[in-house]
């Protein structure tokens, strides 16, 4: 059998009949455990007791080498084994996460410069990203270039007067929020890019971002292949599945992927059905991309014939 | 503040009417997840926080102890270590082998093993008793906070591989995550028949108690191995 630090025979008496014990080289040591972890075979039997068997191998000479011994091993094994479980999807659902904070930072921010501003100037009748660009560029009413289309408007305004001084505060304030749209605009595309390397299919049938957000809620594209596609379905609608699992509810049609255009664009009368049939779509989409990663237009096509046929029915 | 012995190595600290459950600190002068320390008399102690740990619930729900200073023990689901270092103070001449599934909770329970001598990491699905079955050897005490569904059977194939005969098992069951939907009661039923009533499991209930108000919906049991 094996055992962390041997190869060992046990006679049926119980005493050992051959062993290798191996040397006392912690990496080593740790390699062969992942070794086992991942395949386990040979193992000792229950009440097969290592510590003694090590003495008497001469593997080590006491209790305290053996413990020592194995701790170290352990924790070298257990650091291998961290460093190796990241996976590429990681860094996706951390993409995904910094999106949906930077949105909400942003629409905090927006929504104060648009009461500020719009103390000042409230005839511009811009709002978040327009408002901020606007703001971060011309600064205070009075500073528009000659040629700016609000020169007229500006001109006979009735917002509050403000100063040098309140000029540069508002606009450096607005300089910082247009660079958080635009980190959102790299962002964004950073995850088109990666979602159509390392999820194609994923992405052809949900689209980046929809894709993306789905394999961030399941914790990664392999939890996700491995989903039922009635859960990916309602992934997203926790409160109504549980409460419909209490017995207090209909159903949910679907969770996240209602921001999918097939089903946000649907008559709610299909939008069941809709759902149903991108659900399964989207789980066998995955599933091809965490066990192959090359892109199959049929999926694509069988999906686009569903819905038609859908639409077909609901007429 | 005034200590009593609760349990071996296992302790309360009065102060006015207030009662706290504590261990002795194996590593002086270090907290592990920002306790509380008190010096009493030469001796530094750790305050054990029942609402943090499914453990100290169950020791002041007067659940017995089974652990003494030499015990070898079997941790399943040590998460970041918070309830696994107060054991490895309990046990502080015997082991505690630390099973954690989790490669993010594990990278937090890392530095707590670095520590103290007497916690051993493992990096492994407690599911699958086999894939550690060549490092653990039989232990007097198995501990399980796994919160799994299929949590009893997932103790009951580490009873039958690890431990001793005459040694306990000691789990917290968490009806939310066995089912979240039944009615707790149910889940605790069905959990301790798929323990119990297994023919040749050998196992024999000793006491059974809920971990409220510490822990909503969780029971605590204790089970001995009879040979």
């Amino acid at each position: 059998m094996k055992t962390w630090f041997a190869d060992i025979e046990i006679n049926e008496d119980g005493s050992v009949a051959e062993c290798s014990p191996c040397t006392q080289d912690v990496q080593q040591l740790a390699k062969r455990l992942l070794v086992f972890q991942a395949d386990p075979k040979q193992i000792p039997l229950a009440s097969f007791d290592p510590v003694k068997k090590a003495i008497e191998c001469g593997f080590v000479s006491g209790k305290t080498e053996y413990y020592s011994l194995l701790q170290q091993t352990c924790i070298a094994a257990t650091r291998l084994k961290i460093k190796n479980s990241y996976s590429p999807d990681l860094r996706i659902i951390h993409a995904v996460e910094a999106l949906d904070d930077i949105d909400e930072a942003a629409n905090l921010l927006a929504e104060r410069l648009g009461i500020w501003y719009g103390e000042h100037f409230p005839e511009a009748g811009m709002l978040t990203e327009n408002l901020a660009k606007f703001v971060a560029e011309n600064g205070l009413r009075q500073d528009l270039p000659q040629d700016s289309q609000f020169r007229e408007t500006a001109l006979s305004s009735v917002g509050m007067e403000m100063d040098a001084e309140d000029g540069a505060i508002i606009k450096a304030f607005a300089a910082d929020l247009s660079s958080l749209y635009e980190r959102r605009h790299v962002i964004e595309s950073y995850i088109r890019k990666n979602m159509e390397q390392l999820a194609p299919n994923l992405e052809k049938v949900a689209g980046a971002n929809l894709g993306a957000r789905l394999i961030s809620m399941a914790g990664g594209l392999q939890s996700l292949s491995r989903m039922p596609s009635s859960t990916i379905q309602v992934m997203g609608a926790n409160q109504a599945l549980f409460k419909h699992l209490r017995g207090k509810a209909t159903s949910p049609k679907h969770g996240i992927i209602f921001n999918h255009p097939l089903i946000k664009n649907s008559h709610p009368k299909i939008r069941g059905k809709m759902a149903r049939a991108l659900a399964s779509s989207l789980s066998i989409a995955s599933r091809v991309d965490a066990f192959s990663g090359r892109l199959n237009p049929v999926i694509k096509e069988k999906l686009d014939r569903k819905v038609l046929s859908i639409k077909e029915g609901d007429k | 503040m005034k200590v009593k012995i609760f349990h071996e190595n296992i302790f309360t600290l009065q102060q006015g009417k207030k009662r706290f459950l504590a261990t002795r600190n194996l590593t002086p002068g270090l907290e592990v997840y920002g306790e509380r320390l008190v010096q009493v008399d030469e001796a530094e102690y750790r305050i054990w926080e029942p609402k943090r740990s499914k453990l100290a619930a169950m020791l002041l729900k007067k659940l017995p102890s089974p652990f003494t200073t030499t015990s070898k023990v079997l941790y399943l689901g040590s998460a970041t270590g918070t309830t696994v270092s107060h054991v490895s103070d309990i046990v502080q001449q015997g082991v505690v082998y630390a099973v954690e599934f989790s490669p993010r909770t594990m990278r937090d329970m890392l530095p707590v093993c670095e520590e103290r001598a007497n916690i051993i990491p493992l990096l492994a699905d407690a599911s699958k008793p086999q894939s550690y079955a060549n490092v653990v050897e039989p232990v007097d005490v198995i501990f399980q906070d796994v919160a799994q569904p299929n949590q009893a059977s997932i103790a009951l194939s580490n009873v039958q591989h690890f431990l001793k005969p005459g040694g306990y098992l000691l789990m917290s069951i968490k009806a939310r995550s066995v089912d979240s939907t039944a009615k707790p009661d149910t889940v605790f039923k069905q959990q301790l028949k798929t323990l119990l009533e297994q023919d040749n499991s050998k196992l024999e209930l000793v006491k059974k108690q809920k971990l409220a108000p510490f822990h909503i919906d969780h029971l605590g049991v204790v089970v001995k191995k009879t040979e």
